[in-house]
């Protein structure tokens, strides 16, 4: 079991909520959908743990959410990214760019 | 008696809280049935399904609550006090030129004291205790998936 699984770093999951709400404001099971469909199969992702990621995230101030009414007439609690979100999805991307760059050109060079 | 004792410890509304959580999960968990429906058989199935995809209930139910206990502002304003009071009693404690000042210093120092200790053991659950399931490490590689790099680009997010 440990084999087929590897942990990642940590903050991925956030990084890429904060992607995701970047365009729009979505309730979780949107979220969770989106990043499904946008990492295919290369990624196991399990729902519930979105949630936990998104309460903290909404305790740093990176996003906000409010009730309102889903497509299909539901009330949901729909999230979208703040101010200091968007600054924060800035950093993590440029820091993930430099992290990737770096693993790369290492494993290039040895 | 049972529920005013509940109502005198617990004034804040983690009722409320809880009940918002149930509901944000339980929409979630109705659209992952509906569309597992789609591939399953029987509702049975695709309950099945659909609650395999979303992990352990309880488990995010608790972590949810607990987080959003803790970012409420009663909470946040009432630790904030604790902080002041006992700041206040050292100050008290050590500037106090008579006993009975410095006697007050010690005592806003204890109210504070038992208060932060008073909210650390509310906030302890016994799922805290709990071995962690698999949803401490939710994002994993499907090391057996076949995978195009351009789906790492950012624009595919």
């Amino acid at each position: 079991m440990a084999n087929d699984r590897t942990d990642l770093m940590q903050g991925t999951l956030e990084l890429l909520i904060l992607k995701t709400l970047s365009h729009d404001s979505m309730h979780g099971y949107g979220i969770a959908q989106r990043i499904h469909q946008s990492v295919d199969d290369l990624l196991k992702i399990e729902d519930g743990s979105l949630y936990p990621a998104l309460y903290r995230m909404e305790e740093r101030g990176w996003i906000a959410s409010e009730w309102g009414v889903s497509e299909n007439n539901r009330r949901a609690k729909f999230y979208k990214l703040t101010r200091a979100g968007r600054k924060h999805l800035d950093a993590e991307r440029a820091n993930w760019d430099r992290i990737s760059r770096a693993v790369t050109k290492i494993l290039q060079t040895a | 008696m049972r529920d005013l004792t509940r109502k005198l410890f617990n004034p804040i509304g983690s009722e409320a809280i809880e009940r918002e959580v149930e509901e944000e999960l339980r929409f979630h968990l109705e659209l992952l049935t509906e569309q597992h429906l789609q591939h399953a058989d029987t509702l049975v199935e695709a309950r099945a399904s659909a609650l395999r995809r979303f992990g352990n209930v309880e488990q995010v139910k608790d972590q949810c609550v607990e987080i959003s206990k803790r970012k409420r502002p009663f909470t946040r304003a009432l630790k904030s006090l604790l902080i002041l009071t006992f700041l206040a009693g050292v100050f008290l404690c050590i500037f106090g030129t008579e006993l009975h000042v410095f006697r007050v210093g010690q005592m806003l120092i204890t109210v504070a004291v038992m208060g932060r200790l008073f909210l650390y053991v509310r906030g302890l659950k016994p799922a805290g205790f709990r071995p962690k399931s698999d949803t401490s490490s939710p994002l994993m590689l499907n090391s057996t998936a076949k995978t195009p790099a351009s789906l790492f680009e950012a624009d595919n997010l």
